[in-house]
């Protein structure tokens, strides 16, 4: 019997889980008080490892199918003109799929690297589509740039959990992630 | 076969077919689009907030016998002064009522009151904003104006099925017509300074040049008639007035209520009269 292929789906909802994690960080460390300086504010964008598994990993229809599913609840979410994340998260997305045969894209460290790339390129990008807003740019980036170091440094950390994440729920479902042949456990 | 250069390029002709696609795609269907990826997230963004009153009520449930009767005794205190501050409340809107229609003044606008929990805070350089646990289920309306305690919450921008985003005081989205606390005159808020390591800020412009304020001899601001709040709430302290480029007015920095980043309980004010 046919098997529907979910890779798509998988990956989706594994970013789902990051994005809500996020989220709930994000609200913990909209007021924190630190020792000596006091009250602070840090905010983390992690955009870049939403794309990165899709990418580097599926067959580029899978892998398009997600980021853009991703973009859109990331959209819907955020107040940004309704696309905004699925044009750079695509941008992103084909940028990597190009360039992946030439590189060893099936090592975790290169993931990395292609993830905290990817996340300099939609922060400055959002930055640039949102800052006019403001009424002293100059103090927004001071902030986009404390707040770009803390989303650098936590997806160096958790991008190699998120990327096995994502490899266990294929093996557990016992897809190849990008010929989408049943693999036996 | 398509040849090699194509098909190398292939990645960037799809990218450019999507977003054809997208910008073709009727409006409405955009709409519907966001709004139905935004309900599929909304249990997702209130569950951890159910949770944790979940937890605040088992930490409650943990006091004794007599920490909750030392509490008791603090709350009646606290009512008896609600009390008479009602009454107070009463007879002066009486009053205000009374001249309303001696003077021939159109009324001031009423609001129910709709008390929310906040279920999500999205505080960042770009927007500054939270998501309460009320929509248009308790007949929540876009910018309808949100207070606290300490004065000015924020606005309403977004009003879902059960669920509401209020655009924040601190947010460099959001702009209202305030006045100095004592002088009639209009001036000019906006939200957007909000450094990491300091407590958030906002600008003020168009301040007359009889004005000074330093971190000294603060200026208090609140809202004028000419915004959707009602006037008079605190939005903060003017810590700062410089001439502005023009010497016309002046422009200045505001002191906002530290409160606003730990916020668990907000009051959405809901005009009973939204044609006036």
């Amino acid at each position: 019997m046919r098997r529907y292929d979910l890779r798509w789906l998988v990956v989706t909802l594994a970013n789902l889980v990051l994005w809500w994690l996020v989220c709930l960080a994000n609200h913990y460390l909209a007021n924190v008080d630190l020792p000596l300086i006091g009250p602070s504010s840090f905010y983390l964008y992690l955009g870049g490892l939403f794309v990165v598994y899709g990418a580097l990993r599926l067959d580029p229809r899978h892998g398009l199918a997600a980021t853009i599913l991703t973009a859109l609840l990331i959209d819907s979410v955020e107040p940004v003109p309704f696309g905004t994340s699925l044009f750079l998260f695509a941008l992103v997305h084909v940028t990597v799929l190009y360039g992946r045969h030439r590189f060893p894209r099936e090592g975790a460290v290169f993931a990395v690297v292609v993830a905290l790339l990817a996340n300099l390129f939609l922060v400055i990008a959002l930055s640039f589509l949102l800052v006019g807003a403001n009424p002293r740019p100059g103090h927004a980036w001071l902030r986009i740039f404390f707040d770009l170091l803390c989303s650098q440094a936590v997806i160096a950390l958790i991008a190699p959990w998120f990327i096995a994440l994502q490899d266990q729920a294929m093996h557990f479902m016992e897809i190849h992630p990008e010929t989408g042949r049943q693999v036996h456990r | 076969m398509l040849p090699k250069r194509f098909d190398q390029a292939r990645p960037f002709v799809v990218l450019a077919t999507i977003l054809l696609a997208w910008i073709f795609l009727p409006l409405f269907a955009k709409v519907f689009t966001r709004a139905s990826f935004f309900e599929i997230q909304a249990p997702l963004q209130v569950a951890d907030s159910f949770v944790r009153d979940l937890q605040t009520f088992w930490s409650n449930k943990a006091h004794s016998k007599d920490e909750l009767l030392k509490a008791g005794k603090q709350v009646a205190g606290l009512i008896a002064q609600y009390e008479y501050s009602n009454q107070r409340s009463a007879y002066l809107e009486g009053e205000i009522l009374r001249l309303e229609n001696l003077l021939k003044l159109p009324s001031m606008p009423d609001y129910r009151f709709e008390a929310a929990r906040v279920a999500r805070r999205d505080f960042s350089a770009w927007w500054q904003r939270m998501i309460i646990r009320k929509g248009s289920n308790y007949g929540i309306t876009v910018g309808a104006p949100v207070v606290f305690a300490g004065g000015v919450v924020g606005r309403i921008t977004e009003v879902h099925k059960y669920t509401s985003v209020v655009d924040l005081v601190t947010s460099p989205t959001l702009r209202l017509a305030a006045t100095i606390a004592g002088d009639p005159r209009p001036v000019s808020y906006q939200g957007g300074l909000n450094n990491t390591f300091s407590a958030p800020r906002g600008t003020v412009d168009f301040v007359s040049n009889d004005f000074f304020a330093s971190p000294s001899a603060r200026k208090k601001l609140v809202t004028s008639d000419l915004s959707v709040f009602p006037p008079g709430l605190m939005i903060g302290e003017i810590t700062s007035l410089e001439p502005s480029a023009d010497g016309l007015f002046k422009n200045g920095e505001v002191q906002l209520d530290q409160r606003l980043g730990t916020l668990t309980e907000v009051t959405v004010l809901i005009p009973l009269n939204p044609e006036e």
